[in-house]
């Protein structure tokens, strides 16, 4: 086989074959994994969960991770905030003309060891090329489906005053990683990404209490982005205690250098849970056990007040609305 | 006007300082501070190393009340 | 929090003698006085006025319109802080210019800017020398590396400016200012000790911390109440009286005193900064013969009222209507630091 992929390899002739079966089939292989035109599947029963998401990082490889470890985070932590269980995926890669070989093995390689961590089969994929400077690198979209665990009901709608919000971490490490692995601006930090797939964590949660209002994971426009999205939707106050938002050291250096907010910067493994004060603690408590959510913490209340909005609690005790995250992030000097 | 950033300076050499901000680490320009010497810390403002700062600012806001009072 | 924010709190929240207007003049005070809800605090006697010290906000329409031009007619790497990019100019800001097909790239350091132009030997690359005393070496830094490495492709377009003619343009705006903290650090104290001892100008400098800034409004509200003209320096850590004399030696080096344009100040002569006559070459006015560009800001756009104090940003008819921080028409509401985008991120609780 070549050592970069060609066009060829998308024109679904002899070499697509090839590409197929010593890339994707040596990694992806279950017996649910189709040479035909479609999975058949069993029916599980109850709720399923559905979701799909597309994924272009650049640089696609970064501290902690890659773009095919980040395809399958992402749609695992979709269906794990609906409380349900991932059992089926499907990927379809658009790869650059001349993308080597080797690196997309590598991708292969990540998703399937992040997919084996869950215990969720890709059961479909498909693969084209695109022309050189087309795309950049890789794209992948994944989609999942998943079976709802008795009993869990979350929804960015359910969140109650009252409601004590937990972050699963620390917040901002994946988009400071990536800002660094960029190098626009010439910063060096061994600041790795936060990526994770986060089902074993849900899973603990709903052993925990199934009394769980709100489940949702973290991406791009960070967590400070899903906080007004939940005030939003279940038209709720957020009250937050600033000091008690964790961010790692590295990524403090990081923000602190380009002027930036880190409750601002993407997240690819942290979850914002809103749940009744009387479980918080003890879901606290199981999470920091957990190996991707050591640093999780409760950092504030809902409230009846403020519908719609983020108020802050400031570290010389006043309160302070969090500005709205606003679209492109550009490092501020003034 | 001027967001500035506390940082350790790591090393120095031709006029260029690396400095340290939890971790993050970035060459700066020390062409304005030429006596720095690794250990020092500064206040960095667009890439350039503009003051070398003395105390922390708790123990400045301290002796400042402490003036008033 | 700690006893001494504790009893800069109480300072603050307890005054009740005659009525006080404090100015911050810097930007970065006016973000972080509104990032710590330090408004909420204030005594109904004590009114925080902002000053004109975000280099975004005070950066002339005209200034953008000359980047867009070498950006677009000459093709050039606009190299620029991230600050400037949604500046609204005449027609377009640079983030429209890019959506065009410029290049803009956003840098931390015009260093940086310099260090483009090394790798793209085949394009003129020019970095928008904006800010204040504090921001002002940096610039100065890369003519001058440019010129040891005999860069031909590399330039600045200057609006730097400096404070000391502007303090005269503010005089009777507040009964005192808090003086930006980092210019200081760079200049010394001795202007303002002039403004105090000479004028009866009153003033403190701050940091940026949160225990420095309360704090040092604190010794602003506590001496004021004393009655007499004063200067304090609360910023001990960073800025020393004599400030930074390498850094102020090297501005005279490559740079001298111009009259200088301020959006909603005017013109303020001997406000500005631009290349010596022995650094042309690197003044970007100069090497691409750019034709006077004379910039129209938004008719409706009260900018410069705000920015000199003269009304506050919802007193504009645009203010939260046509003009929000993701589709700005002004200024002062692009940058973090403006006033407008303050007042309209905090609404309501400020």
């Amino acid at each position: 086989m070549s050592n970069t992929v060609t066009l060829a390899h998308g024109a679904g002739g002899k070499q697509t074959s090839e590409l197929i079966e010593k890339v994707f089939k040596a990694h992806f292989s279950n017996p649910e994994f189709t040479p035909d035109d479609a999975a058949v599947l069993p029916a599980p029963g109850g709720r399923l969960a559905m979701s799909t998401d597309g994924f272009i990082v650049s640089p696609w490889e970064f501290n902690g991770g890659n773009i095919g470890k980040l395809s399958i985070c992402g749609t695992v932590n979709d269906l794990a905030c609906m409380g349900a269980k991932p059992l089926y995926m499907t990927c379809a890669f658009v790869i650059e003309e001349g993308f080597p070989m080797d690196k997309l093995e590598q991708i292969a390689a990540a998703m399937e060891k992040t997919a084996a961590e869950v215990g969720v089969k890709i059961v479909a994929g498909d693969t084209k090329v695109a022309g050189k400077g087309q795309c950049d690198g890789v794209f992948i979209t994944t989609t999942g489906i998943g079976q709802i665990v008795d009993g869990a009901d979350t929804s960015g709608n359910y969140a109650k005053p009252g409601d004590a919000i937990i972050v699963s971490g620390d917040v901002g490490r994946h988009g400071c990683t990536i800002l660094i692995a960029r190098d626009d601006y010439g910063i060096e930090s061994d600041v790795d990404s936060d990526c994770a797939p986060l089902w074993g964590t849900v899973e603990t949660m709903l052993g925990v209490t199934k009394d769980i209002h709100v489940i949702r994971d973290a991406t791009r426009g960070g967590v400070g982005t899903v906080l007004y999205e939940i005030a939003g939707q279940s038209n709720v106050g957020i009250r937050l205690n600033a000091a008690d938002i964790p961010v790692d050291d590295r990524a403090k250096g990081v923000c602190g250098m380009l002027g930036l907010e880190p409750l601002y910067l993407a997240c690819e493994g942290r979850l914002v849970i809103f749940a009744p004060q009387e479980h918080a603690e003890a879901l606290v408590a199981e999470l920091r056990k957990g190996k991707y959510t050591a640093n999780a913490a409760i950092i504030g209340t809902v409230t009846e007040e403020n519908a719609g909005r983020v108020i802050m609690e400031t570290e010389i005790g006043t309160q302070t609305v969090l500005p709205q995250p606003k679209g492109e992030l550009l490092p501020r000097i003034c | 006007m001027c967001v500035g950033l506390a940082s350790r300076v790591v090393n120095v050499k031709n006029g260029t300082a690396i400095i340290d901000a939890g971790g993050a680490q970035r060459p700066v320009s020390a062409g304005v501070l030429t006596d720095l010497e690794p250990g020092d810390y500064v206040m960095v403002h667009a890439g350039v190393a503009i003051a070398k700062i003395t105390q922390s600012d708790e123990d400045e806001a301290n002796d400042l009340m402490e003036s008033l009072l | 929090m700690n006893e001494t924010i504790k009893a800069a709190r109480d300072i603050i929240t307890s005054y009740d003698g005659r009525p006080l207007r404090i100015m911050e003049v810097c930007g970065t005070h006016t973000h972080e006085f509104f990032r710590l809800g330090v408004r909420k605090l204030l005594p109904e006697k004590v009114d925080l006025i902002s000053g004109p010290g975000c280099p975004v906000c005070v950066t002339a329409v005209d200034f953008i319109d000359e980047a867009c031009w070498l950006a677009l007619e000459k093709n050039c790497i606009v190299c620029t802080f991230g600050d400037l990019i949604k500046v609204p100019g005449t027609t377009m800001s640079l983030a429209g210019a890019r959506s065009q097909g410029a290049e803009i790239r956003p840098v931390y350091s015009p260093l940086d800017a310099v260090e483009i132009a090394k790798q793209t030997p085949n394009r003129q690359v020019v970095f928008l020398a904006v800010g204040f005393e504090t921001t002002t070496p940096s610039a100065c830094l890369a003519a001058k590396q440019a010129r040891e490495l005999g860069l031909k492709n590399f330039s600045l377009l200057t609006a730097n400016k400096t404070m000391p003619n502007a303090y005269q343009a503010l005089v009777g705006s507040a009964d005192a200012f808090i003086y930006p903290g980092h210019v200081n650090a760079i200049t010394g104290n001795a202007v303002c000790k002039k403004l105090c001892e000479e004028q009866g100008v009153s003033g403190v400098v701050a940091g940026f911390t949160a225990s420095e800034l309360i704090t040092a409004l604190a010794v602003a509200i506590k001496l004021l109440d004393k009655g007499e003209p004063f200067f304090r320096n609360c910023y001990p850590r960073v800025v020393k009286d004599e400030g930074n004399p390498e850094a102020i030696a090297l501005m005279n080096e490559v740079m001298e005193p111009c009259d200088n344009e301020w959006r909603g100040l005017g013109l303020i002569p001997g406000s500005g900064m631009k290349l010596k006559a022995e650094y042309a070459e690197f003044d970007a006015r100069i090497k691409f013969a750019m034709p006077e560009i004379k910039g129209k800001p938004n008719p409706a756009c009260r900018c410069g009222d705000v920015l000199q104090g003269k009304c506050k940003p919802s007193d504009c008819k645009v203010f939260g209507k046509g003009c929000t921080p993701l589709h700005p028409i002004g200024a002062c509401m692009v940058s973090d630091e403006g006033a407008c985008s303050a007042y309209y991120q905090y609404a309501g609780i400020v």
